[in-house]
């Protein structure tokens, strides 16, 4: 069966015309001929399957929104193919683009100086949604993310987080396949970023819609997308579950323990002391089967123990240290 | 196509919507953009009434051209001039990209949801004008020289919004695009006199690579009978045929520079 | 006083970096001026072109046409009206207030630095390219040569004075599109840009040398010309200089003025 989404070999370059530094710099500019070039995405394959949420994470300058431009049909790969609901995206790029939805961080589609509602109009109009499917979603969409009392409201009156939730709203009105989000929460304060990954995750498993997100943000991964393809300097450098690289770089977990008088210097066997505090000792379970019982029982019940706590390693350290032993492997080879 | 027509009057009327929040101004800078052509064509009034003549053409003929001209142009840019000078804007931000994504056409999108009614300033003071001088203008008018008047009207406007559209789509290539737009306006004001009085290197630019020549000195030159330079009696009938034209060249350099855009070169 | 200075090299710069761009100015001023001198060509073949009118011949013309684009050509306007209108309405201007600098002498610094690289690049190179084809005559003398620059250094600045003027009363009165667009009304007219003041019809020509606007292209041209006696040339000196004061003065106080509302109000 064939993917989705199809990527093989994908490359993509540009040239920019040379610029010299400085006032005499200034004047070579004007007459040079020169380029440079810069490569953006570089020899990229995965699959993605219907249904699938995938999150693409890389630091800034590495490709991610070029990636998406080509998969959305605004950019031409430079070498390599890719297939998006079997077709090419950038030669049948209206067909493409009716079965697809694209939520851009930073740029808008709403009409700034109207009524939210004209925009859905407009848009159900461009997408030809059949009016009661698109009140159907309307009402449906609007309830979930709370837009119902902003909608007779003009956009530049609603905050960030209204704005996103309702391009949001927008981009799936047409019921589209896939879902392509570029770095969506951006900007938006805790709140609005937890209602619109709950209801991108919900979108995803009660819907079937295909959600592609690229964002800085890891929370936006852990609570949305189960698979994660991460790229750095334009090359794909990791595409599988969250949760085997979460295994795979070992489950150091932290753990604090409270004493109710300095019991003194406390080496434990089974965890490394990393801080001593005093009353407050912070250690390092590095192994998988070491069990918090296990610990505490060597701590035993004689030493004042007054409160633990064990800490999971969230997906900012998991991917850290992603990033670190991958710097390490490069600088020893 | 058709899915496109019935979509078109509902962006026009959002934008007109948009523009008429801020209606208190919108009447004020129509009075001032009138003051200022107004201004123009009053320095080329001052200067007739000393010399008479310019070029061979007097104050009524000049008023027909300027009035001509100025009324192409307003049509013309209304379909375009905003909408593609702001493009480069557009594509520095990125937001040309939200155009690609939906299934529309993102020329008819941005043009027509930036359909310019800011231009009615200028329509009021063209057609006032053109009513003077089509009476003051020594001219026997028959019902064939009327409609030749307004279809090389029609071609101008289409000529205008044709090379606008040109201009602007370059920001697809080079990202910054306006600089042209100053040589277009530069050339653009020289052809609100007539034709022969330039050198002929600027003639033969005026119709061929920069044809603003052909939306107002010659198909007024040859409606009033006028010796027309390089075209001579081909005048009227290249002044009808180069709107059309110009629109086949300007879809053509549209697809061209969206291919550009799209680095479907590499 | 050096921030100022970079500012000016900074917006020169800046002009430069976009190559296409330079290209284009400068192929659109050189056919601007040779448009203008074209015009005075066809005018005078009509009355023929050896004949005087109002004393003035055609190869004066063809000199006063290349000098009048110089200021003009290099100056815009609209530029300092729109930017200052811009950033009153966005609020941007309060950021001005909390910084050690003063906006109108930065706005100065700024449009010193576009007028230079204007001058340099654009109308010097035009105008002279332009001279060789149809000729230009010298200053009428030493002394009209001289003076001629110092009209001119005013001219610059009392436009710069005039836009920014009118770049602050947008604040209160109108939106500064309409502001810059009957500025440019005033200009076209009164400037003397299209047509010199001694082509006008009387009352109008009356009219016109009372104005400011004159300053900027008539009297420069017409100092260096000769049309003016010694005399005269400094009495119009002084005028100009007077006009300068009025609007340094006007602008000045507009921008306290603005600057208190900004402040209480908060933009």
């Amino acid at each position: 069966m064939t993917a989705l989404i199809e990527a093989r070999g994908v490359s993509k370059r540009f040239r920019q015309h040379k610029r010299f530094p400085g006032l005499l710099g200034a004047f070579k500019t004007l007459v040079t001929t020169e380029y440079t070039e810069v490569v953006a995405v570089s020899d990229i394959g995965f699959d993605i399957a219907a249904g699938e949420a995938v999150g693409y994470l890389g630091p800034n300058g590495a490709g991610k929104s070029t990636m998406i431009k080509m998969m959305t049909g605004i950019l031409v790969p430079s070498t390599g193919t890719l297939s998006v609901l079997g077709r090419t995206p950038h030669l049948e790029r209206m067909t493409n683009a009716r079965e697809i939805g694209v939520v851009f961080g930073q740029r808008s589609q709403l009409w700034w100086d109207l009524p939210l509602i004209d925009s859905f109009t407009l848009h159900q109009r461009i997408y030809d949604i059949p009016l009661a499917r698109y009140q159907d979603n309307l009402k449906r969409f609007s309830t979930l993310l709370d837009l119902t009392p902003f909608l007779d409201r003009a956009v530049r009156q609603l905050s960030l987080g209204q704005r996103m939730r309702a391009e949001i709203v927008m981009s799936l009105l047409h019921d589209p396949k896939i879902l392509f989000l570029d770095e969506p929460t951006i900007g938006l304060d805790v709140v609005a970023k937890d209602a619109v990954r709950k209801f991108l995750a919900e979108i995803n498993r009660e819907r079937g819609v295909t959600i592609i997100l690229t964002t800085h943000d890891l929370q936006d991964i852990e609570t949305i997308c189960p698979r994660l393809i991460m790229v750095d300097h334009a090359r794909l450098i990791f595409d599988g579950e969250l949760k085997s690289l979460r295994a795979a770089l070992g489950s150091s977990r932290r753990l604090t323990l409270e004493f109710a008088t300095d019991p003194g210097p406390l080496p434990l066997s089974s965890a490394t002391l990393t801080a001593d505090e005093g009353l407050r000792k912070h250690y390092l379970l590095e192994r998988e089967d070491v069990s918090l019982v296990s610990v505490l029982s060597e701590v035993g019940n004689d030493r004042g123990l007054k409160d633990v706590a064990l800490h999971e390693p969230d997906i900012e350290e998991v991917i850290r240290t992603f990033y670190q032993r991958r710097n390490a492997a490069a600088l020893a080879s | 196509m058709l899915h496109h027509l019935r979509v078109l009057p509902l962006l026009v009327q959002m934008h007109i919507r948009s523009q008429m929040e801020y209606r208190g101004a919108f009447w004020l800078d129509r009075l001032a953009q009138i003051l200022s052509y107004g201004s123009v064509f009053a320095s080329i009034a001052i200067l007739l009434a000393r010399f008479e003549t310019l070029g061979g053409w007097n104050f009524p003929e000049l008023a027909l051209l300027f009035s001509f001209q100025l009324l192409a142009y307003s049509l013309g840019a209304a379909l375009s001039f905003v909408q593609l000078r702001d493009l480069e804007e557009l594509v520095r931000l990125g937001t040309y990209d939200t155009l690609l994504v939906k299934p529309f056409s993102p020329w008819a999108y941005l043009v027509f949801s930036g359909l310019n009614i800011g231009y009615v300033g200028h329509v009021i003071l063209a057609v006032a004008l053109m009513a003077w001088a089509t009476m003051a203008v020594d001219f026997n008018w028959s019902i064939w020289s009327a409609l030749f008047f307004v279809a090389a009207l029609i071609s101008s406007t289409l000529l205008t919004a044709a090379i606008i559209t040109m201009i602007g789509a370059t920001a697809l290539i080079w990202v910054r695009s306006n600089h042209l737009f100053a040589i277009f306006f530069g050339f653009w004001e020289l052809t609100r006199y007539p034709l022969n009085i330039f050198p002929s290197g600027i003639q033969f630019i005026l119709i061929t690579a920069v044809p603003l020549a052909l939306t107002s000195s010659v198909p007024v030159g040859a409606l009033l009978g006028k010796p027309i330079p390089i075209l001579g009696d081909w005048a009227g009938p290249v002044s009808l045929i180069a709107g059309p034209l110009w629109v086949l060249l300007a879809i053509a350099h549209w697809r061209y520079a969206t291919g550009k855009y799209q680095g479907a070169g590499g | 006083m050096s921030a100022y200075t970079a500012f000016a090299r900074s917006s020169f710069q800046s002009q430069l970096a976009y190559r296409n761009e330079v290209w284009a100015n400068i192929f659109g001023k050189l056919v601007q001026v040779f448009a203008r001198v074209a015009i005075w060509l066809a005018v005078y073949a009509g009355v023929g072109a050896a004949t005087l009118v109002n004393g003035i011949s055609l190869q004066q013309m063809i000199t006063y046409a290349l000098l009048g684009g110089a200021v003009m050509g290099a100056t815009r306007p609209e530029r300092v009206i729109n930017e200052i209108g811009r950033s009153l309405k966005t609020g941007d201007i309060s950021v001005w207030l909390l910084k050690p600098l003063s906006y109108p002498l930065y706005l100065f610094a700024n449009e010193s630095g576009s007028f230079l690289y204007r001058l340099l690049t654009q109308v010097f190179p035009t105008v002279a390219f332009t001279a060789l084809f149809y000729g230009m005559l010298p200053p009428e003398s030493l002394f009209h040569g001289a003076m001629f620059v110092a009209f001119w250094a005013m001219s610059f600045i009392l436009l710069f004075l005039m836009s920014a003027f009118c770049g602050l009363i947008a604040f209160w009165l109108m939106t500064s599109f309409s502001l810059d667009w009957m500025f440019g009304a005033l200009l076209n007219l009164f400037s003397g840009l299209m047509v010199p003041f001694w082509f006008f019809p009387e009352p109008l020509a009356t009219l016109a040398r009372h104005l400011p606007f004159g300053f900027v292209v008539y009297y420069p041209n017409a100092v260096y010309l000769g049309q003016l006696s010694v005399t005269q040339t400094w009495l119009y000196l002084g005028l100009g200089l007077f006009w300068t004061a009025l609007f340094f003065v006007g602008v000045l106080w507009l921008w306290r003025k603005a600057s208190t509302r900004i402040t209480v109000q908060g933009g």
